[in-house]
């Protein structure tokens, strides 16, 4: 078992695109997140996993800017995150759990929406607009109103809004919901992609597979906070079952 | 453009776009302005009937005090059940959907998101305000308009309009549902209206709680006369309410 601590002071080496130093964050009156530190750094993939309720959507939450934690800082590509909240705007793409929209807006409207809140406008607005749409495959969906869209095709249309403006930090809460084997391939060759052009991505999800294939390393939370830190190796599936298992039973884990 | 700038006109593109493609907007719209017209004509009607009377009054009502005005009154009237309606959704219909952490994640601040939808829902407010103008106006080359009546109406009009959006959009900031936050607004509007109710009508017309009445303010402007107090009272009010959207709001990201 690895069991990380960081204690570096903000702001992080310029290698490092996310550094978490000790956040912690209660919701409805429980600790839901507690003394969590991590780093991640350009073109690596970190899976985080847990059960349900072990604290990863409030973490995802956390990193995006959404949630405000009640201790410990953020540095993001070494800067004070809670300090300036406004580098979301253009660093961080988020793709929250189930994928919310707004049900009125056309999928095209969507990404304009998007891609203004996240300060692009005019030709470059439409040019990351194009390609987005061209690169996800959401042409046939682009004039449909998001609200009638089926929860496998709102996941893409998050995915798209997360990526418009080319961000260097992507946050994905579970984003092989409700997609097929064909789209959840589609998804993991496009985090690659991503990785390989820099992009720091975390992830989080149920499947252990999903993190076999497609993480550089994982983390485990239980009851908010961080059992496990450590690298995947490709194939050893078996070895990352029993260590979540051992972790999700709420024993202690072994290292593999 | 700064970012600042940005991310409100950001908010208020969003909001203006969902509110014309929502079909309450349009309905209320047109349901309204077909009540205002048929109105005007029996207005004018009478005011038309009367000319022969009037004309032996050199000093007596015109045009203004029998048609223009009263149509304002009316659109004052209406705008009790048409502003709670327009605004609930602005925050609560976010906040249910789960859409808002998604303007938190484009680092976009409360103060922002606020104003953004603040400044959309005014928008249609005030559209909404020159069609029922272009009706007494469409007469202007054929009777004699009391001009400086008529804009002190329309701003008085205006400013009632901006501060019920304001409440509207409070009311929206605090609740869970938009129909709660419609009935809040409601209610809150009725009793700043008529809170010196029991006041006029044991013959008190001074005093802290006629000053704190909106009609108080609203009547002298109707009557054409503009007074800094009543400017300073509306304004003081938009930004009350406002803040207090903006204090609830902030309270969802670092509370949540």
């Amino acid at each position: 078992m690895t069991i990380q601590v960081m204690t570096s002071p903000i702001p992080a080496s310029p290698r490092v695109v996310l550094c978490l130093d000790r956040i912690g964050r209660r919701r409805a009156g429980r600790v839901a997140v507690q003394e969590l530190s991590l780093e991640l750094q350009a073109g690596q993939v970190l899976g985080l996993l847990g059960v349900n309720g072990a604290g990863k959507s409030t973490t995802l939450a956390m990193i995006a800017g959404a949630l405000r934690p009640d201790s410990g800082g953020i540095a993001l590509n070494g800067e004070d995150f809670l300090e300036h909240p406004e580098l979301a705007r253009t660093q961080i793409g988020w793709l929250p759990e189930r994928a919310p929209v707004w049900a009125e807006l056309t999928v095209v409207e969507h990404l304009d929406a998007h891609g203004r809140l996240r300060g692009l406008s005019g030709t470059a607005l439409r040019t990351a607009r194009a390609a987005i749409i061209e690169r996800l495959e959401l042409q046939p969906l682009a004039r449909r109103l998001a609200g009638v869209l089926s929860q496998g095709q709102r996941q893409r249309l998050g995915l798209a809004c997360a990526l418009l403006h080319r961000p260097s930090l992507l946050v994905l809460d579970e984003p092989a919901n409700a997609l097929d084997p064909v789209q959840v391939a589609a998804l993991r060759a496009l985090v690659r992609e991503q990785a390989a052009a820099g992009t720091a991505v975390i992830l989080s999800t149920h499947l252990l597979a999903e993190v076999t294939a497609v993480c550089d390393r994982v983390a485990i939370l239980h009851e908010g906070t961080l059992r496990h830190d450590g690298p995947v190796r490709a194939g050893d599936h078996a070895a990352l079952e029993q260590t979540f298992f051992a972790i999700a039973m709420n024993g202690v884990a072994r290292a593999a | 453009m700064s970012h600042a700038f940005a991310n409100t006109l950001a908010v208020t593109r969003l909001e203006w776009r969902r509110l014309l493609v929502r079909p309450l907007a349009w309905v209320l719209a047109a349901l309204t302005v077909a009540w205002l017209a048929w109105n005007f004509t029996l207005m004018l009607g009478g005011f038309l009937a009367s000319q022969v009377q009037r004309a032996a009054q050199p000093d007596g009502p015109g045009f203004v005090d029998l048609v223009g005005v009263p149509l304002l009154g009316m659109l004052a009237q209406l705008a009790f059940l048409v502003v709670p309606l327009l605004t609930m959704s602005t925050l609560a219909g976010e906040r249910r959907n789960d859409t808002l952490p998604l303007l938190f994640a484009a680092g976009v601040p409360a103060s922002r998101i606020v104003l953004g939808k603040y400044l959309a829902v005014l928008g249609w407010l005030l559209l909404w305000l020159a069609l029922a103008l272009a009706m007494p106006l469409a007469l202007a080359h054929a009777t004699h308009i009391d001009w400086g009546k008529l804009a002190a109406a329309t701003l008085g009009l205006a400013l009632m309009l901006a501060a019920l959006a304001a409440i509207g959009v409070a009311c929206s900031s605090f609740a869970s549902h938009p129909a709660l936050a419609a009935a809040a607004a409601l209610v809150i509007a009725l009793a700043l209206w008529s809170v010196n109710l029991g006041a006029q009508m044991a013959g008190v017309n001074g005093g802290a709680i006629n000053w704190l009445a909106m009609s108080t303010h609203l009547q002298p402007l109707l009557r054409g006369l503009v007074s800094s107090a009543d400017l300073v009272w509306f304004a003081l009010l938009i930004v009350l309410a406002l803040a207090l959207a903006t204090r609830r709001l902030a309270a969802d990201k670092e509370r949540n």
